[in-house]
């Protein structure tokens, strides 16, 4: 079961600079959207308002039809997981970073678990027993995405996921995005790569001077 | 009790350890003469001064006296203790959190012993109270300052961690924890290690001005036993109580991660 996620009118002033100026999208369940705009344009700002991560000024974020205010901090981000650019791994192996999710929340993972998990984002095994912080960015990149599936969440908020690999496994992991949508998942990408918004499929969004607008 | 008295001119002799320092800084081109000069006469003007306002307070002991200078003490550790973090939010908002922070655990440590341990007559007898209590605060203060110090510079430093816990749907208590226990470690190391040490490197500041003073060894044991745990529950408690109130600086009711600006 997933649930539409919303923003409307986001607003984001920091330093009388207007970072967002009314940006509002929606995702219907089980939809792709990407959002492209060049650097600066404010959309990675516009993926942590979404995500909660960060306070708007004005406008709101819904989940369900709900207004994220009224849903606690804890249950929203469990239910939209959100991605950093460079995901940052916790100290330990690769299982101890999948099991940070289900932990926070006083649940284990279990074994079986991990394995599906590693696999499904396109990684073998033995990797779970590697130390996190000396993998590849691609591998990182894989590794953050499986912890957030750990926690079972309906929607994925990525921020320019592809920023910081080479074009192969930037590929491979908007191939990754569009599999784990046919699963059922909702998808959110944030990039600046026109080829990557467009190689995810569904809605694309320009992200400009802190607007979202549909790309016809 | 009898005692080696030290009259002016002695006194005015020890200045050349100062001078001492002050030789070899030099030698050194240390530029640390200015800083020695004025710490030296600073620490001697404030400890004269504050010889003066115990005798006035043993002259007229009132439990207001008492109180008004404790708070005196206690503000100037608050204020110790609140400048200059770097990574923190200004001195306005840490001050007060300080006060309450450097406050409990002041009197959580000082307000059993002298109920129980060491019963005063008078409760507000200056003579113990004072100087027991300034012991406790300093060591609240170092706590705390070391605490505000840490805290925020490790939540900027692995402001990436913390968030990637809260969008893992961490509470912001769960998030900042591992900071926070490498904060608190770091905080109340300097005072078990002064547990472990004691006697085999330094004999303590007042167990030493006791056995001086002609206190018997085995007495003046057993108050710096007495002094050596409260040590260990002020910082304890003020450790937890600044940490509780930088994790309420750091985040937002939302749960989100907010850096100070300074």
């Amino acid at each position: 079961m997933t649930s539409t996620l919303e923003a409307r009118e986001l607003v984001v002033v920091r330093e009388d600079r207007r970072i967002l100026d009314g940006a509002s999208i929606l995702v219907p369940p089980g939809e792709a959207v990407a959002i492209q705009g060049p650097s600066g344009s404010g959309k990675s700002t516009f993926a942590r308002a979404l995500a909660t991560l960060l306070e708007p000024d004005a406008g709101a974020v819904l989940l369900g039809g709900l207004d994220a205010q009224r849903i606690a901090p804890t249950q929203f981000r469990t239910r939209v997981a959100f991605l950093a650019q460079q995901p940052a791994m916790f100290e330990g192996s690769v299982l101890r970073n999948l099991e940070a999710g289900p932990q926070v929340h006083g649940k284990s993972l279990g074994d079986v678990r991990a394995s599906e998990l590693i696999r499904a984002v396109g990684l073998d095994e033995p990797i779970l027993q590697r130390e996190a912080r000396t993998l590849s960015g691609g591998e990182k990149q894989r590794v953050a995405l499986a912890r957030a599936l750990a926690n079972e969440p309906e929607v994925l908020l990525l921020d320019e996921p592809t920023a910081a690999l080479d074009p192969d496994a930037g590929e491979r992991i908007v191939a990754l995005l569009r599999e784990l949508r046919a699963r059922g998942l909702s998808v959110v990408m944030v990039t600046h790569e026109e080829a990557h918004a467009r190689a995810l499929g569904g809605t694309l969004y320009r992200c400009e001077r802190g607007r979202l607008a549909i790309d016809s | 009790m009898s005692y080696a008295h030290i009259t002016l001119p002695r006194l005015l002799l020890s200045l050349a350890l100062i001078a001492v320092a002050i030789a070899l800084s030099r030698r050194s081109r240390l530029g640390l003469e200015r800083d020695l000069v004025w710490g030296a006469l600073r620490g001697a003007a404030q400890l004269i001064a504050v010889g003066y306002v115990l005798l006035l307070l043993f002259n007229h002991e009132h439990p207001a006296w008492v109180i008004l200078l404790l708070a005196v003490m206690l503000a100037v550790a608050a204020a110790t203790a609140a400048r200059r973090v770097e990574h923190g939010p200004p001195r306005t908002v840490l001050f007060p959190r300080a006060i309450v922070a450097i406050g409990a655990g002041t009197l959580v440590a000082v307000v059993p012993v002298f109920a129980a341990v060491v019963p005063l007559h008078p409760w507000y007898e200056a003579r113990y109270l004072v100087p027991i209590s300034g012991m406790m605060l300093s060591n609240a203060m170092n706590v705390v300052a070391l605490v505000f110090e840490r805290i925020f510079a490790s939540a900027r430093s692995e402001a990436d961690q913390v968030e990637a816990l809260l969008a893992l749907g961490a509470t912001p208590r769960q998030a900042l924890e591992r900071q926070v226990r490498a904060t608190l470690r770091a905080a109340l190391l300097p005072t078990i290690n002064g547990l472990l040490t004691v006697g085999l490197v330094a004999l303590p500041g007042m167990m030493t001005g006791q056995i001086v003073s002609g206190t018997p060894p085995e007495q003046a044991v057993r108050y710096q036993i007495v002094i050596l745990y409260q040590l260990v529950a002020v910082a304890a408690v003020a450790g937890m109580v600044a940490v509780g109130f930088a994790r309420r600086l750091l985040f937002t009711a939302r749960a989100q991660l907010v850096l100070p600006r300074n």
